[in-house]
């Protein structure tokens, strides 16, 4: 087992570490149960501390935004999802190859173009995504590793203002109850920021929008985590590099 | 008789379920005070709205994985909100510590209205915070609302590691101690 670390409990709880004795900390509670002990009663008179914040409303519309953008989410489980592709028998893995390779190609391919008329024409609530695609993006693959060999996913940051950024995932295995997959984007100075959280569907072809612009990054990651908050804990299943932003002169 | 409100738990389940109506209970109860915890973090409305906004989505889209055993839902919400917004602080590359007098300013925004509104478990809190010695609070408060480390603390105070920890230390079990009193 690692050190104790009861000294770093009250900073770790208020959030006070830096990412590295973040994790350092985080990695010792998984094994530790007397230092989890404590860190969860830390967390307990820490979790009270919003109650002291002068309260404020934010604006109306940001409820609508919230429900928007749930709305528009890939429902992973029930009923059917609102862009996943994967019932579309038997293409689903050659409309995400072809829908890639329209972006690679510069979107020559007419056999990729109507396959994605059809995906379009399937799914009304794609459109947003099918747009993004038609529009250009960049785009870098991960190959799965180790228990995600054969599975991948594709990062698309799209040309277009407005649009979301987004990983195409292939053949995702199944996880454990409770675990989470998480994308995350590293910096160059290796700060992991979490930019989706998310659990494979079972369908072949799985879409999750990030929530961080990709530019400024230059790798991203998928691991396998226990919760989908915090700093990184689980094994990297894929990454890949991905190109620098173009600098201002 | 009134019809009875969901619990948090029963949410997070329906939220699991992918029922959009739990989320937006959820939204009810506790976007208000969200809101308001990225907004002391951030300082800015644009800013904590977003926050608020990807803090949801990530509950909506980890509602499967969420274990009771590790906290309740508005404790695991609340905590979603301000990793997300001390991330977004430190990660501004124009981030520096701020003079000490500015950032103990920033509760001086109260509403007064909404202080008003404010229930007996929030005053406990603040008069828990506020009976610990400057020291203890200042400490506290520049943690948890203003992002710092607590290497970056013992800098902007001038003083040792140590001493941070120590106020950490003593402030939080201090605040435990009021809460089971006030309680």
């Amino acid at each position: 087992m690692t050190e104790h670390v009861l000294d770093d409990l009250e900073a770790y709880a208020l959030g006070a570490l830096t990412r590295t004795d973040a994790e350092r900390v985080a990695s010792h509670l998984a094994v530790c149960d007397s230092c989890r002990g404590e860190a969860m009663s830390l967390g307990e008179i820490v979790g009270v501390l919003p109650e002291s914040v002068p309260l404020r409303e934010p604006s109306p519309a940001l409820r609508e935004r919230v429900l928007a953008a749930a709305r528009g989410e890939v429902p992973p489980w029930r009923s059917r999802p609102a862009w996943s592709v994967g019932h579309i028998r038997p293409w689903p893995i050659i409309t995400a190859v072809l829908a890639a390779a329209v972006i690679v190609l510069g979107a020559a391919n007419v056999d990729a173009n109507r396959q994605l008329r059809a995906v379009t024409a399937e799914r009304d609530a794609s459109g947003t995504t099918i747009e993004a695609i038609r529009e250009g993006a960049r785009t870098w693959y991960m190959a799965g590793k180790e228990s995600f060999s054969g599975s991948g996913g594709t990062l698309y940051d799209p040309h277009a203002d407005g649009k979301q950024p987004f990983v195409l995932f292939h053949d995702l295995p199944a996880i454990p109850p409770g675990k989470v997959l998480t994308i995350w984007l590293v910096s160059a100075g290796s700060a992991w920021a979490r930019a989706a959280n998310f659990v494979p569907d079972g369908r072949d072809v799985q879409v999750v929008p990030i929530s961080l612009e990709v530019a400024g990054f230059d790798r991203c990651a998928v691991t396998m985590e226990d919760a989908p908050w915090g700093p990184r804990y689980g094994a990297v299943v894929m990454e890949s590099r991905i190109a620098p932003p173009a600098t201002a002169p | 008789m009134a019809e009875l409100e969901p619990s948090d738990h029963a949410l997070m389940s329906a939220l699991a379920s992918r029922e959009l109506g739990a989320l937006a209970t959820l939204y009810d109860r506790y976007g208000r005070l969200a809101y308001s915890l990225a907004y002391r973090i951030l300082g800015e409305s644009e800013g904590a709205e977003d926050v608020v906004q990807d803090a949801f989505l990530s509950a909506w889209r980890g509602a499967a994985s969420y274990r009771p055993d590790r906290g309740n839902p508005r404790s695991w919400l609340l905590s979603i909100v301000h990793h997300r917004a001390v991330d977004i602080l430190r990660r501004k590359t124009t981030f520096r510590p701020a003079p000490l007098e500015a950032a103990e300013l920033q509760p001086a925004n109260e509403d007064t209205a909404a202080s008003a509104e404010r229930n007996v478990e929030d005053r406990t809190v603040r008069e828990a915070l506020d009976a610990l010695p400057q020291a203890q609070r200042r400490t506290i408060e520049l943690a948890y609302f203003g992002g710092y480390t607590h290497v970056e603390l013992s800098e902007l105070m001038g003083v040792p590691l140590g001493t941070v920890k120590g106020r950490m230390r003593i402030g939080l079990q201090k605040m435990r101690r009021s809460l089971e009193h006030m309680r």
